[in-house]
């Protein structure tokens, strides 16, 4: 990727050809990503921690790099910008096409900046990232960091939480004992590296639980929050639900807390073993809801983890 | 990609895929069968918390997956499976583990009505397989069912597992790996129990792996490999090995090793970076 032209001026006809390239599980060269990225992050910065969204919308969580999914997720749940969409992050790790997944998001959120929104989930992030198969991607597709350079930085202005409506609260992870109102998300500065503790960590990865009141998971780091936590929240700040992401579910998606919280997990067959289905959420314009459950794309040139070449192991 | 194995090979070796969509083979009186199914949906989740009386099991369960090798004249039956192995885990029960995270979080301020949830999050269990007698359905006319005056047991021994004979490349009949259960730790690790085998003319081989890394902090490896050679007495002669490997980051960082999580993705090619704790060989008996 040393030879990159020099880009022409970005206008539609560019971004365009750039998505129809994306939409072929093609990356860009640096240089595009990193043109890309500069535009994005104007439009980011512009963006609400709690960001404002109208119906109909389709809401979808993790999609971690099955960028084969994803495109069978366009097709199922119509194209962008016929379509509105909400994701709720964890764009990269895990699969195969990081690189391909976030590029092809961060294009349309560029190109139709109103018809989707793009949340930041806990593995957006420069920690997570260099563990979990994104860093390492981008290496062997760039052959340097550059490009996940320029990635992890563009994540610190991601939106953190988004508002259907008014009455649906969306975000990657859940509640946290520092905020009791909506205000209090908006008050603070999202733009840094997810932090090891405090709300910001709280919403990009807590969880929902059976028990009641804050649980601190035996990690000693974590909570979970109860069934009385949701309904207090979703009382105070006038919502229906709380929709997040965050954690796998074989039906791709789980109602909790006597439907107050529901978790939509976008990525079919998890990391191409677990044999998950995936689901993505449609809110229509009367605010109706319909769960769609998919199944993965057929598979093209992609190992397949489940049978291995015999070894003689020890 | 299925792999093809040579036809001559399993015929000159006297064995027999198995067929109706199964997965396995019949080879020297052994039947042996591996079956690869999807986590369990939430209503069968829910089953299995209430039988394991807990409510936080590993994200991924593959209930229905599992790997059965059977001794038919003997009715021996070495299996592995993941409720056995989840109620290993119940009952060893260690304390939780720390994440580096969790310093920071200690100066936080605590909200009203917090339980601090105190399970073993790791999912480590001193799981080794299962082993039972079945009768047969056509000779005693009724299902499966442990004899009463026979039990399985392992015990001690001196043998051990003849690794220069399985350095040998004799052809594989048959190879398959299943995982058990896997659980990502919220991000903060992996912990993955996994089974994998080979059957090759002369013997069959496998290795129960429980691979535990939580990010920072520590791994511990707890590897059972069982070993048999066919010979065509009665009772067959199988050996297991036990061995558990288990060292802090910052243990291995003090001998000059990678302190970086990221360093220790495949526990195959660390293992000997980690300390041995415990290692035996048994034989197994029949009474």
């Amino acid at each position: 990727m040393s030879f990159d032209p020099v880009p022409s001026s970005n206008n539609h006809g560019n971004l365009d050809e750039q998505i129809s390239q994306l939409m072929q599980c093609k990356p860009l060269s640096e240089q595009e990503v990193r043109m890309l990225c500069e535009k994005a992050k104007e439009i980011l910065m512009e963006e609400s921690n709690v960001q404002p969204v109208k119906s109909p919308v389709t809401i979808c969580g993790d999609i971690h790099g099955q960028f084969h999914d994803l495109a069978e997720l366009f097709r199922i749940g119509g194209k962008c910008p016929d379509t509105n969409y909400l994701f709720m992050g964890d764009y990269v790790d895990r699969g195969y096409y990081s690189v391909e997944t976030v590029t092809l998001l961060v294009a349309l959120k560029v190109r139709y900046p109103q018809r989707i929104t793009i949340l930041r989930g806990n593995h957006e992030s420069r920690q997570i990232t260099q563990v979990y198969g994104f860093y390492d991607e981008c290496l062997r597709k760039y052959g340097n960091a550059n490009v996940w350079k320029i990635f992890t930085d563009l994540f610190d202005y991601f939106p953190l939480t988004a508002l259907v409506e008014s009455e649906i609260f969306c975000l990657h992870g859940g509640l946290s004992p520092s905020i009791e109102t909506l205000d209090n998300i908006r008050n603070f500065d999202r733009v840094q590296e997810v932090p090891h503790e405090g709300p910001m960590c709280d919403l990009l990865w807590s969880d929902p639980d059976d028990r009641c009141g804050w649980g601190i998971s035996p990690r000693g780091a974590g909570y979970t929050f109860g069934q009385d936590i949701s309904e207090q929240f979703n009382h105070t700040n006038n919502l229906k639900l709380i929709a997040r992401a965050h954690q796998l579910v074989m039906e791709g998606f789980n109602w909790g807390h006597e439907q107050k919280v529901v978790t939509i997990f976008s990525a079919p067959n998890y990391c191409y073993r677990c044999g998950n289905m995936a689901s993505i959420l449609e809110v229509d314009d009367c605010k109706g809801h319909t769960f769609i459950q998919f199944e993965p794309a057929p598979r093209r040139g992609e190992p397949d983890v489940t049978r291995r070449t015999p070894d003689y192991f020890l | 990609m299925e792999v093809e194995v040579d036809e001559k090979d399993l015929k000159a070796a006297g064995a027999e895929m198995l067929t109706d969509g199964r997965h396995g083979l019949r080879i020297h009186g052994w039947e042996i069968e591996s079956r690869k199914r999807s986590i369990l949906n939430s209503p069968n989740l829910q089953q299995w918390e209430e039988k394991l009386q807990t409510s936080h099991l590993p994200e991924m369960v593959f209930g229905e997956s599992s790997l059965v090798l059977k001794h038919v004249n003997s009715g021996i039956k070495i299996h592995f499976n993941a409720f056995d192995a989840l109620t290993g885990w119940k009952q060893e029960a260690l304390p939780p583990v720390e994440v580096p995270a969790a310093a920071k979080w200690k100066f936080r301020s605590k909200p009203f009505q917090q339980v601090i949830l105190d399970y073993d999050y790791t999912f480590t269990t001193p799981y080794c397989g299962s082993q039972t007698l079945e009768i047969e359905q056509e000779k005693h006319g009724r299902g499966e069912e442990s004899l009463g005056s026979c039990t399985l047991c392992w015990e001690e021994c001196n043998e051990k597992i003849d690794v220069a004979s399985l350095a040998s490349k004799e052809p594989i009949l048959f190879y398959d790996e299943v995982i058990l259960y896997e659980d990502e730790l919220a991000d903060n690790g992996v912990s993955l129990l996994t089974v994998k085998v080979r059957v090759m003319p002369t013997c069959w081989f496998l290795l129960l792996r429980f691979w535990l890394r939580v990010d920072g902090v520590l791994m511990r490896l707890r590897d059972t490999r069982m070993h048999c050679i066919f010979k065509d007495d009665a009772n067959p002669i199988i050996l297991r090995e036990s061995c558990w490997r288990e060292a802090t980051f910052q243990a291995l960082s003090a001998k000059g090793y990678p302190s970086d999580s990221a360093a220790y993705n495949d526990p195959s090619t660390i293992s000997q970076r980690l300390p041995i704790i415990m290692h035996k060989t048994q034989k197994l008996k029949v009474e």
